[in-house]
């Protein structure tokens, strides 16, 4: 390299590390340090006072975490589940009440009553008046919160990583031999116009986030960078699979749109999800140790990374079959069938991810530490087992903590990752300047290493940093989150692709055992890469900024203002369908 | 809908969990950064730097653009198991591990390129010629010769060896094994040391004690033969004439654990490192044997296995007053002085052996000029074929150099082992400074 190539990649060093911080600070401050205001769906008022129901599950009940706190003696600690559908019909659910759950004097029964502006709900001799919201209204209110971009533009991010990539390109052009360049050249412009092309289908439907996306395109970036290096003969095959997995990111997220449509295919979901693992248990073959690739008309994919975003699709749930048992027992049957096949697979990294995802979705769903805890002693039970019975399995975790004991066997790929994540230094050695990239799995398994060694540690940590900006982001959109299952399906993602993050990071650094699982979006691998961003999908259908998101519908009030107002002082004539048909139409007597 | 989001916060507790393994690597690599860099680094460097041995001989050298080696096949062959290769066809060559040594690192910049660095190693590539050829190449072998004084390591010899430049088609087995520290063999009679050792620290009663030998004893029934009736015998004789009954009474009389408590004890089952090269472990009947077997393993047979350089460090401890200063091979490293073996008993050992060596070997004929302390070994593997052993030192402040010779299947130790041992080190002394 000539002393003008070799001052171009020392510049392209500081300029990338620059836009990285750049870029990940203003998602940060657009996407954590911004206060963002609840939607307002419904009134409650109860003594003199109005409650805004700002989710469409909302539990009433004596217990502090109720939405409407009813402290009567008479009322059970979850009376009632008060909930929204897509159309914006609302309708009130029993769960545990003393005295049943009333509707203009009418018990509810199993199936629950809907409710309607003006209806009168008496509670544990608590009496309720339940008021929707105006098309006025709900204007008004929309215009005080804060839309999403208001302060950190998006366009500029996205601008700023174009730059970035064009930058990673130019570093690729200083060190790739000339027959790949072109090839290189075109993964990077496609990458480019890919995310202007979302970028503009967001604007498009006048929706104003854009950070999910930046933060997940940031990190495919790096992922086009990775492969760029290690395998450019196959970068075609990655450009088309990122199209693929945007394409289907867009598709999943304008599906999750309507509450009603997404919940009809959970079972279908979880059948499809448990056909593919029993397929891939039966027919893959195991590829090091693991079955873990299927392949069908010559092309091979990792079902269980199908089966990450089903298992999460089918595992999320609304509040009001939460309370449901069958509801809790279906979905334990369903995540143990999961992790056992995958253990026997041999697949124990993926195995562990979903264990672990299990787990943060059983406690956001029964709240319970003791399930937790049951689950994990029965797992580790489990497994003690499995290691007395085949010992085998053991050693393959052997050299954990010891990887420089055998640097040739066991410790191989470990050592070799950190030798070269910490011979990059905190700036790296430039895109496709590394050695690490020739190793087996370098673009995967040891991807944390390969980018340290290539783009520095700080990118490293950088690119550490977004996936968990992305889980904090969800964590704060749960607050605000329309339906539980939205805020269930967020979290359960980010705790997935945290796991598997930690296991690739750390397994890899031998802080962990290697499983050998993938850097999200980071890691060569077309499943992988379409699972992530699909479950991105998740996040977006989560977040309920003003105009932030494609798949979060814009919803105008339940009725307009013109509409005659309903006599309050009078119970109103009943309005419930023939199917309603409560158990017993008892009626209340004051 | 207020529990759910509650529950989310327990996202936030993974969330700290990568926080804080993130923490925990950022300080390892701050620890620990240079060492892993450079461990591996060498395939990414354009430094250049030399390879050479304790006389300025060019081992190998590398450019960047070119990685080569001595320009003489039969020092390329002899030294292959010292340097190893560019392309870690062997794991434990110093061009697998100190290559990258020859670049710089910080923790900004991670590794730096490196000009014309030089390596010196403590070995004689001469030497190491000389031992190759004495103990041919069409043999299996292996010889260390280390200055015990100092701990310098001046002779590596495997064999079968091979030129790195132009490996051949078809290699016997294990020709990329350095069977000087990866492999671990039968040690026959050399380890009568170790029990003789125990016996010297745990038989009171040894100076005056007589051990009878008339061909074979019979241990609860089960025979322990040697090759002809040593009848009556003192201690010293016995370790002389390598009596094998002798040596079975011995094991049989201290017991498995203060056998056990000695092999571990002079590092015969761990494994070592030899410049940050680690070294084969070694075996002995850990769980309880009959007495049979027990005798058995007392004269190096049965379960037992040391790996040459293991039985290295014994000797360079008995040589130097029961004190082991560890063998290194690069120049300019610190090594650690471990006391091996009491003082007293390295003396007596040392003793012994120059007795044995007087006294039973003739070496006055075999070793003339001399003053040689050695143990031979006969390791029988069971299907009439025998390792041959023969370890030692020279009591010579001038040439204080001990060794460790081994011919797989030479049979008897004195006749191929010894007579390997003895043309180098008629060399060695000649021609090393």
């Amino acid at each position: 390299m000539d002393l003008f190539g070799e001052y171009m990649l020392t510049s392209s060093k500081y300029v990338l590390i620059i836009l990285s911080l750049v870029i990940i600070i203003r998602c940060i401050r657009s996407m954590l340090s911004e206060r963002y205001e609840p939607e307002v769906w419904a009134y409650l008022s109860h003594n003199g006072q109005v409650h805004s129901l700002t989710h469409w599950e909302n539990i009433i009940g004596r217990s502090h975490s109720s939405d409407l706190r009813l402290t009567s003696p008479g009322v059970s600690r979850v009376a009632a589940v008060l909930r929204r559908s897509d159309k914006g019909e609302w309708r009130i659910h029993d769960i545990f009440s003393k005295g049943g759950v009333w509707v203009n004097g009418v018990k509810t029964g199993s199936k629950g009553l809907p409710v309607i502006h003006g209806d009168q709900i008496n509670i544990g001799g608590e009496l309720l008046r339940f008021n929707d919201v105006s098309a006025e209204a709900k204007r008004k209110l929309e215009s005080k919160r804060t839309a999403a971009g208001h302060r950190v533009s998006p366009s500029i991010t996205v601008f700023e990583l174009t730059v970035f990539q064009l930058f990673l390109l130019l570093q690729h052009a200083l060190s790739a031999p000339a027959e790949h360049l072109p090839a290189v050249a075109l993964a990077f412009t496609a990458l480019i116009a890919l995310q202007w092309c979302c970028y503009n289908i967001t604007r498009f439907m006048n929706r104003s986030g854009f950070e999910i996306e930046t933060l997940a395109f940031y990190l495919t970036s790096l992922g086009m960078s990775v492969s760029a290096s290690s395998a450019p003969d196959e970068i075609y095959k990655q450009i088309l699979l990122t199209i693929a997995a945007v394409v289907l990111f867009m598709i999943l997220g304008w599906w999750l749109r309507r509450l009603d449509r997404t919940i009809k295919l959970r079972i279908p979901m979880a059948a499809f999800a448990g056909m593919l693992m029993l397929v891939n248990f039966v027919v893959s073959d195991a590829v090091l140790g693991a079955k873990n690739w299927l392949e069908i008309g010559g092309f091979s994919f990792q079902p269980s990374e199908i089966v990450k975003v089903c298992y999460i699709y089918a595992g999320a749930s609304t509040l009001d079959r939460l309370f449901h048992r069958r509801n809790l027992y279906s979905f334990i049957v369903f995540s143990a069938f999961c992790v056992i096949i995958l253990a026997l697979s041999g697949d124990f990294g993926t195995a562990l991810i979903f264990f672990s995802t299990f787990l943060v979705m059983s406690y956001l769903r029964s709240g319970s530490i003791a399930t937790v805890l049951l689950a994990v002693s029965g797992a580790g039970l489990a497994g003690f087992l499995a290691i007395s019975v085949k010992p085998y399995i053991a050693q393959r975790f052997a050299s954990w903590g010891h990887a420089w004991e055998d640097i040739y066997d066991t410790g191989f790929q470990q050592t070799r990752a950190m030798s070269a994540a910490a011979s990059g230094g905190l700036y790296g050695k430039g895109a496709g300047a590394g050695w690490l990239k020739d190793i087996f799995a370098a673009n995967t398994d040891m991807v944390f290493a390969m980018v340290c060694e290539e783009q520095g540690l700080i990118i490293g940590v950088i690119m550490v940093l977004a996936v968990l900006t992305l889980a904090f982001f969800a964590v704060k959109s749960a607050r605000n989150g329309r339906s539980s299952y939205y805020s269930i399906a967020a979290c359960a993602a980010m705790s997935m692709l945290l796991v598997q993050l930690s296991l690739n990071v750390f397994g890899s650094l031998d802080m962990l055992p290697f499983t050998g699982v993938t850097f999200p979006f980071v890691s060569k691998g077309g499943t992988s890469l379409i699972s992530c961003w699909m479950l991105m999908a998740f996040i977006k259908s989560a977040d309920n900024r003003r105009d932030a998101s494609f798949a979060v519908k814009i919803f105008e009030g339940s009725y307009s203002e013109e509409d005659e107002f309903k006599d309050n002082e009078q119970f109103p004539q009943t309005h419930f369908r023939p199917e309603d048909d409560p158990a017993d139409w008892e009626v209340w007597q004051p | 809908m207020k529990k759910i989001t509650n529950r989310a916060l327990s996202v936030l507790l993974i969330a700290a969990l990568v926080i804080f393994g993130m923490g925990a690597y950022i300080i390892n690599y701050i620890d620990h950064g240079k060492e892993w860099a450079l461990y591996f680094s060498r395939s990414n460097s354009d430094s250049t730097g030399h390879l050479v041995d304790r006389n300025g001989i060019v081992l190998a050298y590398f450019s960047g653009e070119e990685n080569l080696f001595s320009p003489d096949e039969f020092t390329r062959e002899a030294n292959y198991h010292v340097t190893g290769d560019y392309w870690d066809r062997t794991g434990t060559g110093i061009l697998s591990r100190y290559w990258s040594d020859s670049q710089g690192f910080s923790l900004l910049t991670g590794t730096t390129r490196a000009e014309d660095s030089i390596l010196s190693l403590s070995i004689d590539a001469r030497l190491n010629n000389k031992i190759y050829e004495c103990l041919g190449r069409e043999n299996d072998g292996a010889m260390l010769v280390c200055n015990y004084r100092t701990g310098e390591l001046l002779g590596m010899v495997s064999s079968p060896s091979l030129d790195p430049l132009n490996p051949g088609e078809e290699l016997r087995d294990g020709t990329y094994i350095n069977r000087c520290i990866s492999a671990s063999f039968i040690p026959g009679s050399i380890f009568k040391l170790i029990t003789a050792a125990a016996a010297i620290e745990n038989m009171p009663d040894l100076s005056t004690r007589k051990f009878f030998c008339e061909g074979e004893y019979k241990i609860a029934g089960v025979p322990v033969t040697c090759i002809a009736g040593h009848w009556n015998q003192s201690f010293e004789e016995a370790l002389s004439n390598s009596c094998n009954i002798a040596f079975a009474q011995i094991a049989v009389d201290l017991g498995q654990q203060t056998m056990i408590k000695y092999v571990q004890e002079y590092g015969m089952l761990d494994s070592h490192k030899l410049s940050g090269i680690s070294t084969a472990k070694g075996s002995y009947p850990l769980n309880f044997v009959g007495d049979p077997e027990l005798g058995w393993s007392g004269i190096g047979q049965s379960t037992d296995l040391v790996c040459p350089y293991s039985m290295l460090r014994l000797v360079c401890a008995i040589a130097n007053g029961g004190t082991v200063i560890e063998p290194y091979m690069i120049q300019g490293e610190e090594s650690n002085e471990v006391q091996l073996v009491k003082a007293s008993t390295a003396a007596k050992l040392a003793e012994m052996m120059n007795y044995t060596a007087i006294d039973h070997y003739g070496a006055e004929e075999m070793f003339p000029g001399l003053n040689i302390a050695a143990k031979t070994g006969t390791a029988e593997l069971g299907d009439g074929t025998a390792h041959s052993w023969f370890v030692g030192f020279l009591q010579d402040e001038e040439h204080p150099y001990a060794f460790v010779t081994l011919v797989e299947r030479g049979g008897f130790g004195i006749t191929a082992a010894g007579s390997v041992t003895g043309e180098v080190l008629q060399w060695a002394v000649e021609n090393l400074e």
